[in-house]
């Protein structure tokens, strides 16, 4: 689940060469997917005539279904000289693995989205460090909620509360403070300084690519 | 099948001592997402209890909980569960959970778990494919292979020379990125295109996050207004919303089926041969949950027997022959003054002109009217909430006098104090028209709600628009509201102040595939054939056409079928098949679910006909709206298989 942004018009118009499909995934479109910004960019490009089918799909990351959801297109892909995909990176890349001798183009740049999980963004958010620190800090997580994910206490450059690298934040570090100061538990600061361990993440995960 | 789990119980070396100074212990442990769906519980908890009863400690119990980062049904979930000798809480969960317990738990919470990294892994379907948001697709450059996540230095201007036989000189067990981006440019004969490329240079700052932040909180807000869940299909109203009403030419042959609503059919009193008139009895309702049918022409009747019907198979129907003449019958006059009439008055007349609710449920009005506790409020349903439909749009517009007049009959039927008529806000034409005319009616408002489906479902509606909530298993009656759909309120009007029964309803016939879109007032009986033909036909072979909305709709093999009193369109779309691949808890369906189910376990439970499962999940309060099978990320058909799970309970199994 992530969030996809129209690349610019300039850059897409040049994409798309000759014969177009054009494919777009709304899958995660309650997310975020620029519809109709996608929608009247396509309109723009179709008035030439070399658009030859705007498909819309969901869910493009699955191969399986990509390939299911294609076949009706066979033709007009084969005839097409460039695949325009609108949709995250994952998208892109299984389409263009799919059509392999095609070229496939991406219309979308992807970003983070804050919290990957199973449900809709969460105000907060989880940096996957590997070693939980909310154990000391009452629950709120120094590495997401301090703009400089400082693991031993603040910085000293709040103001009034507030972050001084983004004011409209507040100090991670103030909130873990109050919080453990209301459950009583300040004490729990008292624990040894920690070292970041930034490959604790990679060690761990089963994640061999 | 990849397996995207975040987190892993923490070491025993790390949880002992954290466990030390702490007794009275509870566990909440997140069930996992991004695996397959398996109902058979993750053995984390059970670790981790066994841990701390080595330990010595006692535990207050422990919930297992599904999606641990959803806010509303954790915080619902916890409130039960927590006992109140509870000192610290455990949870076992990604960081996500642990954050979400801490903040709804006024006790200290602890993390009994590690985050694991899954760089890249962002795929709705567990694929070995990974993007790595970066906020700058290079895709466009290398064929389609991603050089940030494939390239294990995430070079963006070629190879760094240190492969041996293709394989990377950092992890030998993956292939050279860079290589296979040569070899499949190679094949596509782009290669002179890339390296005529200027050096690319990756701009870190690409990504902004309070751009995104923003996105975040509005999708956050989309996703609670009103009420929870719901979502946003893409409407197309702009194919038909601003067409006027036209009548639909008369039909030579109507086929009027004596069940067009919720209950029992009603029964013929007309045999073949016999002549009858508009508006004229030719159903009776059989029971207290029936409804009256009429003729919706004058002419003769030629057939009494099964036929096709839209939902049931094959429904007994009359067949009439029209005689073009439209002779309205006797007791087709009007019922008199709103203002003289008695509350019982009012629901005899809705009973007898057969009105039955007109957004497709085709509940018949009168016992709604008649609710068995009072009632402070009527809500007229103006929301129209499935795409493509504008049936209600253009009745508003085009009779707002006529709905004005129906709701007052409606508030003095029932007793109610209040009516509001709550209208989405894609209809800004409807909603002004109503404000204008409502502005100087004391108990009339007019509520203009953010589009979301399924606002328009009666439960939805009394949630956004009231702030109530309607129990399980309850009727809106239970929190003191009615709900009526705009059109049915225009049919109670006409049968106060014309006589008319409902004979006939305002059908959209649209959709994609269809040639000339339209809004008309057509007879009850006449075939969806007659429509389609009537619009110009559909504009490929390849096409569904469905009665009703591209959500709720039901299929049509058959455009024979006659059109009903709960027809509020005939839509022809382009058929997307599915190929249902196994559940990967991806939490979607939950997360959209108004009524805030899981509708994964029915998925579960329909293979194994586990229908105390069905019941455990609580099934019956599903209303069908579809939001979980559009979401659905493995293209289960989930509604189906809750269907037979609702099936099976109604059955006593």
């Amino acid at each position: 689940m992530l969030i996809t942004q129209l690349k610019s018009k300039e850059t897409i118009e040049a994409l798309a060469k000759g014969k177009t499909v054009i494919i777009n995934c709304h899958g995660c479109k309650e997310v975020y997917f620029p519809e109709q910004e996608a929608a009247e960019l396509q309109k723009e490009l179709s008035v030439g005539g070399n658009v030859t089918e705007i498909i819309t799909r969901d869910y493009i990351c699955n191969p399986d279904n990509l390939r299911f959801q294609l076949k009706k297109f066979e033709d007009k892909i084969k005839d097409a000289d460039t695949v325009l995909v609108f949709s995250c990176g994952v998208g892109v890349q299984t389409v263009a693995a799919f059509l392999e001798d095609k070229k496939v183009f991406a219309c979308c740049d992807t970003c983070p989205l804050p919290g990957f999980q199973g449900v809709t963004p969460l105000e907060f958010d989880c940096g996957q460090c590997g070693e939980c620190y909310l154990n000391s800090t009452g629950g709120i997580c120094p590495i997401t909620a301090c703009s400089k994910s400082l693991v031993n206490g603040q910085c000293g450059g709040a103001k009034n509360g507030r972050c001084e690298v983004n004011k409209d934040m507040e100090c991670g570090w103030e909130r873990i403070y109050r919080k453990l100061e209301k459950l009583g538990r300040l004490d729990t600061l008292k624990y040894e300084a920690k070292v970041r361990d930034y490959a604790k993440p990679f060690k761990e995960s089963k994640d061999e690519g | 099948m990849e397996d995207y789990t975040k987190f892993k119980l923490k070491r025993a070396e790390e949880l002992i001592p954290l466990l030390a100074d702490k007794q009275n212990i509870f566990i909440v442990a997140c069930n996992k997402c991004f695996k397959e769906f398996e109902t058979f519980d993750e053995p984390e908890c059970g670790e981790f209890e066994r841990l701390a009863k080595e330990q010595g400690k006692t535990l207050t119990g422990c919930a297992k909980v599904d999606f641990l980062c959803n806010k509303t049904t954790t915080a619902k979930r916890l409130q039960s569960v927590l006992p109140a000798e509870t000192e610290n809480v455990f949870v076992i969960s990604c960081g996500l959970g642990i954050q979400t317990v801490a903040d709804l738990v006024e006790k200290p919470v602890f993390a009994a778990s590690d985050s694991i990294a899954y760089r890249g892994k962002h795929g709705m379907a567990l694929t070995k494919t990974r993007c790595d948001a970066c906020g700058q697709c290079y895709l466009n450059l290398t064929g389609g292979i991603c050089p940030i996540v494939d390239c294990s230095k995430s070079l963006v201007n070629g190879q760094c020379g240190g492969a041996k036989n293709g394989k990377c000189e950092v992890n030998k067990n993956m292939d050279c990125g860079w290589q296979k981006i040569y070899e499949r440019l190679e094949k596509q004969g782009l290669l002179s295109d890339f390296l005529n490329q200027p050096v690319q240079v990756r701009d870190y700052s690409k990504v902004n996050f309070k751009l995104i932040n923003e996105y975040v909180k509005s999708v956050r807000e989309k996703r609670f207004d009103g009420y929870y869940g719901g979502i946003h299909p893409s409407e197309h109203k702009e194919y038909s919303e601003h067409l006027s009403l036209k009548n639909f030419p008369e039909v030579k042959t109507v086929v009027i089926p004596m069940s067009q609503h919720a209950g029992a059919p009603a029964e013929p009193i007309v045999a073949v041969g016999d002549i009858v008139k508009v508006g004229q009895r030719i159903g009776e309702a059989k029971g207290f949950i029936s409804a009256n049918i009429h003729s919706s022409v004058s002419g003769k009747v030629i057939a009494v027997e099964p036929r096709p019907h839209a939902t049931n198979g094959s429904v007994m129907s009359v067949v009439i022959e029209s005689d073009g003449k439209n002779t309205p019958h006797e007791s087709v006059k009007p019922a008199g003054d709103l203002d003289s009439m008695t509350s019982e008055q009012i629901i005899d007349l809705v009973r007898e002109k057969g009105i039955v609710g007109m957004g497709g449920a085709g509940f018949p009005t009168s016992v709604k009217i008649k609710p068995p506790k009072p009632v402070d409020t009527v809500l007229l349903n103006g929301c129209e909430c499935e795409p493509m439909l504008t049936a209600d749009h253009r009745v508003m517009v085009e009779y707002a006098d006529d709905i004005i007049y129906g709701l007052k009959a409606l508030l003095k039927a029932s007793g109610a104090e209040k009516g509001i008529i709550a209208i989405e806000d894609n209809k800004p034409d409807a909603v002004e028209i109503m404000q204008a005319k409502t502005a100087n009616i004391d108990n009339i408002e007019v509520v203009v709600a953010k589009t979301k489906y399924p606002q328009g479902a009666e439960k939805m509606l009394i949630k956004r628009v009231l702030g109530r909530s309607v129990p399980s298993g309850g009727l809106p009656a239970d929190v003191g509201a009615i709900v009526s759909n705009v059109s049915t309120v225009k049919a109670v009007s006409d049968a106060i102040k014309t006589g008319m029964p409902l004979i006939e309803r305002v059908v959209t016939v649209t959709g994609e595939r269809i040639k000339n879109p339209g809004n008309y007032v057509v007879k009850i009986g006449t075939p969806v054939k007659a429509l389609v033909d009537y619009c110009g036909g559909v504009t490929s072979d390849d096409v569904t056409i469905k009665m009703g909305g591209p959500m709720m709709g039901f299929e049509l093999k058959d455009l024979g079928v006659p059109v009903m009193k709960g027809t509020n369109g005939i839509i022809a779309i382009e058929p997307v098949a599915a190929e249902p691949s196994p559940c990967i808890k991806c939490g979607r369906c939950a997360d959209v679910c108004p009524m805030e189910l899981k509708p994964l376990y029915f998925t579960k439970y329909a293979g194994t006909e586990n229908w105390q499962g069905f019941k455990d999940q609580n099934v019956m309060d599903c209303i069908e709206c579809g939001c979980c099978q559009t979401i659905c990320s493995s293209k289960i058909p989930i509604v189906s298989m809750i269907k037979i799970g609702k099936k099976a309970i109604r059955e006593g199994k």
